[in-house]
């Protein structure tokens, strides 16, 4: 029988707030233990919790970008659970009056077909502490860090529209970047700034029953989304096949043996309205100035760049993956540069440096003004691409005009027609096998010789006129 | 500590000796945070904590000039009067003031058992930033004094919006506490809840229609209310106290302070010892019926919230009708003082929950024969945010039973 996936994800997103949701303790959950902390993240008797009006408003910024209605009231619940990273014994919530319901994003499924998955709805809550457990000695113990306990989070509740690992991935890739476009939160998996909790069944294609779900947590990856969703169909289908019951339970996903293994029961702690959390009341007016503050999302960028750029639906949509290089595209192509040569810059010159270097555009010293600058030299034939390559590292690091870096590293182009044909012949004298060899008839000859005499060249020389001389040389000699 | 940590904490003023409560002693329970001081609220499960900053009421009655005495002895977490000794200084004469957590009515029913008068002012109307309670939704600050303008006074000077309490209702922020009566609109129709008397015997009936002629001899109109859903607040209460009971305990477990169980080979078996010597027989019936109820009968918890909607808005429709209603402070023949039982406590409470389920000002009045054990009291509960017009009304009976007798 053919089975089709039912999807659902529950996904956490930590707000860059510069303070936790109920107090004005820094929200930097790397500092030293313990030490953002005070009486309210501490939740010692007596505390008045106060919410952060800017946590609320990234979130409701969040909530904005991923197309949701912000609801005009929203509460917030204690959610019963006991555990040491949470020794309140409760985490605030909000259960039954969310801040956002009903949004949607979009995404090319794998039939390469524009499909939209709905979200159910979006709740602030807080995070809780974080546990050291401490085995070396004699007695292992548990420390308790409350730097994190407190920071604010947003839960994304999508309603269990996707079908495939496809459908999943493409859906925390197209939020991550949406979220990402706000500026509000990060959004980074491996960090764990955005975690992903997916509730997976399985029935008979072509059934519309919802049947018991499983639920998949402890992936720090999208790749390790889709494989851990993927295996987790496998096995579902296997149980149907085998008719083997499948219970609700929560299981982890293991990275190094690709496999989901049970954890324990799915457990739903009971949520109880918390009177001493002020309800969130958003009006008209500051809702319509939140909203001024979103910036345009990546599909309407698309659409624009290949409007108005000319780009391709692939360059459109590699130009717009992060906020940062679209702003970069668009303010380096209004110098006057070819857009394409910007995006084929950006996507295959500049992105892996970044990657390579674990940097964002913002880490960099990188301007729009000084990578024109860059591109324009090159466009001018003052120095060729080996050379801007060479180059564009050095723009990451100082202020220095590319002008500067290139007269500093003797980066600039030869052309001189006497230089370069002095060059010409050095090579044609240092390799006569080859040059005969060239001259019987094997056309890949100059590729070889062309290579040398770059390299001669320290890589300056202008490529153009180089093979024009070389060619002219071989045939007139 | 953070170091961009915020101290809410307001300043004691240059003079305290010239505010307006210059020189009133002030009982407290050890519920009320008062910094650097040690503040159990009764329960063991705070064993040796130390308030890091002052509440807010306790900032405001210092800027006034009021002295606080040494803590008295609570309840555990001031669910109840077992054991409570708050209003003892202020029936002894020792005291101007006592302040009385009141989650059921304890402030109303101390009061009346010592013939003093006992206030719960409307929920949010004085800020709850800084008191340890059990039921968050309907804790509040309970006043006791000898007589109502001393708890007018108080209120004078502890009401009003708090910035570090910002769950304040919005009601109490729009609508500005105001301690002076208003001459040309006092109270003068009051409603009593029939169905709140049949549980009173012969004597305490007498007694209570006795008081009930006080008021009307003072120029109250008194007429019946028939309020059919009346049986229905103890249950709800009692549901509702015990959920939220259940869940805010929870932070009660000895990890950051307070008392923690000395031996236990895992965390786990830490927090189970702890949980079990942290709490008394009492307080543990309740937390025990809230986890069921949260985890096995949430439905139920459901069903009292929307009863709990009903009953608010029943007595607001009849609050438009009349100026007050009146009921009965406490049965005679319970004993809210040797209350150790969930049953034994409901029923000690039986005429003062409702108040507090429905967040309104409620007043206990004395009757003449202050320590009448047999004496119902005369409990007088205004509409919501109608502390000052309710408190009038009990100087207006004060002062003519002064000159009556």
């Amino acid at each position: 029988m053919a089975y089709e996936a039912v999807i659902g994800l529950e996904i956490h997103v930590q707000l860059n707030a510069a303070t936790k949701l109920f107090c004005d303790c820094p929200n930097r959950p790397g500092d030293d233990p313990n030490r953002n902390i005070c009486p309210v993240c501490l939740w010692l008797p007596g505390v008045a919790p106060q919410l952060s009006r800017t946590a609320l408003e990234k979130g409701v910024l969040a909530c904005l970008a991923l197309n949701c209605t912000i609801q005009p009231e929203s509460a917030f619940d204690q959610k019963v659970y006991y555990y040491p990273d949470l020794p309140k014994g409760y985490q605030l919530s909000q259960h039954h009056q969310p801040l956002a319901r009903d949004g949607w994003v979009e995404i090319i499924d794998a039939d390469n077909q524009l499909k939209r998955l709905r979200i159910h709805h979006i709740h602030l809550e807080e995070d809780v502490a974080k546990l050291v457990h401490e085995t070396d000695g004699r007695t292992p113990i548990s420390l308790v860090d409350f730097n994190r306990a407190g920071t604010p989070l947003i839960e994304i509740v999508s309603e269990p529209d996707m079908r495939s690992p496809h459908d999943a991935m493409a859906y925390v890739k197209t939020l991550r970047a949406q979220l990402r476009y706000t500026g509000c939160a990060e959004c980074s998996l491996e960090q764990g700034t955005l975690r992903v909790d997916a509730n997976i069944s399985v029935r008979p294609r072509g059934s519309d029953q919802l049947n018991t779900k499983v639920e998949v947590k402890n992936m720090n990856s999208i790749r390790n989304v889709g494989d851990a969703i993927a295996y987790e169909i496998e096995r579902q289908s296997a149980c149907m096949e085998k008719g083997t019951p499948i219970t609700l339970h929560t299981r982890l996903w293991d990275p190094d043996k690709r496999m989901t293994v049970p954890m324990r029961a799915k457990f739903e702690g009971p949520c109880i309205p918390d009177p001493s959390v002020a309800r969130i009341v958003i009006d008209a007016p500051w809702l319509a100035e939140i909203k001024q503050r979103l910036p345009e999302m990546p599909a309407q960028k698309i659409a624009r760049f290949i409007k108005d750029f000319g780009l391709t639906p692939d360059e459109a949509a590699a130009m717009t993956a992060e906020r940062e290089w679209a702003t970069l595209f668009e303010a380096t192509s209004d110098h006057g540069l070819p857009p394409r040569k910007v995006a084929n810059w950006i996507s295959t010159r500049l992105i892996p440096v970044l990657r390579e270097r674990r940097q964002s555009l913002q880490e960099t010293r990188l301007s729009a003004d000084r990578f024109a600058a860059l591109l324009d030299l090159l466009e001018q034939g003052t120095i060729n691409a080996q050379a801007a390559k060479e180059v564009l590292p050095q723009l990451l690091d100082s202020d220095d005009p590319p002008e500067t870096i290139v007269a500093r590293g003797g980066f600039a182009q030869v052309s001189a027609g006497d230089e370069l044909e002095a060059l010409v012949d050095r090579v044609i004298a240092q390799h006569p096998a080859d040059v005969q060899d060239f001259r019987n008839g094997n056309p890949k000859v100059l590729g070889f010789l062309m290579g040398q005499a770059m390299k001669a060249s320290g890589g300056k020389a202008n490529p153009k006129r180089l093979k024009e001389l070389l060619g002219t040389k071989l045939g007139a000699a | 500590m953070s170091q961009t940590h915020t101290q809410h904490t307001p300043a004691v003023p240059d003079n305290p000796a010239a505010g307006p409560l210059a020189g009133k002693r002030v009982a407290h329970q050890p519920n009320w945070s008062v910094r650097g001081h040690l503040c159990s609220a009764g329960c063991r499960a705070l064993e040796g904590y130390r308030a890091l900053e002052d509440a807010t009421l306790i900032a405001r009655l210092q800027t006034a000039g009021a002295v606080l005495a040494n803590p008295a002895a609570m309840a555990e977490l001031g669910f109840g009067l077992h054991g409570d000794t708050t209003v003892q200084p202020v029936a002894q004469g020792a005291a101007d003031l006592a302040l009385v957590n009141d989650t059921l009515g304890e402030a109303r029913v101390a009061a009346a058992a010592h013939g003093m008068f006992g206030f719960k002012p409307s929920y949010g109307r004085v800020s709850r930033c800084g008191m340890i309670d059990l039921v968050p939704s309907m804790a509040c600050p309970g006043f006791i004094a000898a007589g109502p303008q001393a708890i007018l006074d108080a209120l004078a000077a502890v009401a009003g919006p708090d910035p570090a309490d910002v769950a304040m209702p919005d009601d109490c922020r729009e609508i500005p506490f105001d301690a002076r009566p208003s001459d040309t609109d006092p109270l003068q129709n009051a409603g009593v809840i029939i169905q709140s008397l049949a549980s009173l015997d012969g004597t305490a009936r007498r007694a209570f229609e006795a008081a009930l002629a006080r008021l009307a001899a003072a120029g109250v109109a008194v007429q019946e209310i028939d309020l059919p859903d009346y049986p229905l607040f103890r249950d709800t209460h009692q549901v509702i106290a015990a959920v939220e009971a259940s869940s805010s305990a929870g932070k009660f477990d000895g990890v950051r302070y307070g008392y923690r169980a000395p031996t236990a080979k895992h965390w786990n078996e830490m927090y189970l010892e702890t949980r079990k010597s942290a709490f008394g027989p009492l307080l543990k019936a309740l937390l025990f019926q809230g986890a069921y109820l949260q985890f096995d009968n949430y439905a139920a918890f459901e069903q009292a919230a929307r009863l709990r909607r009903r009953l608010v808005d029943a007595l607001a429709g009849h609050l438009k009708k009349v100026d007050l209603l009146v009921m009965p402070t406490r049965n005679p023949a319970t004993d809210a003082a040797t209350a150790t039982t969930i049953a034994a406590i409901y029923d000690a409470f039986a005429y003062t929950l409702p108040a507090n389920l429905a967040g309104l000002p409620a007043l206990h009045l004395p009757g003449p024969q202050t320590t009448d054990a047999q004496d119902p009291g005369l409990q007088l509960i205004g509409r919501r945010l109608d502390d000052t017009r309710l408190l009038a009304l009990g100087v207006r009976m004060a002062d003519f039973e002064k000159e009556g007798r």
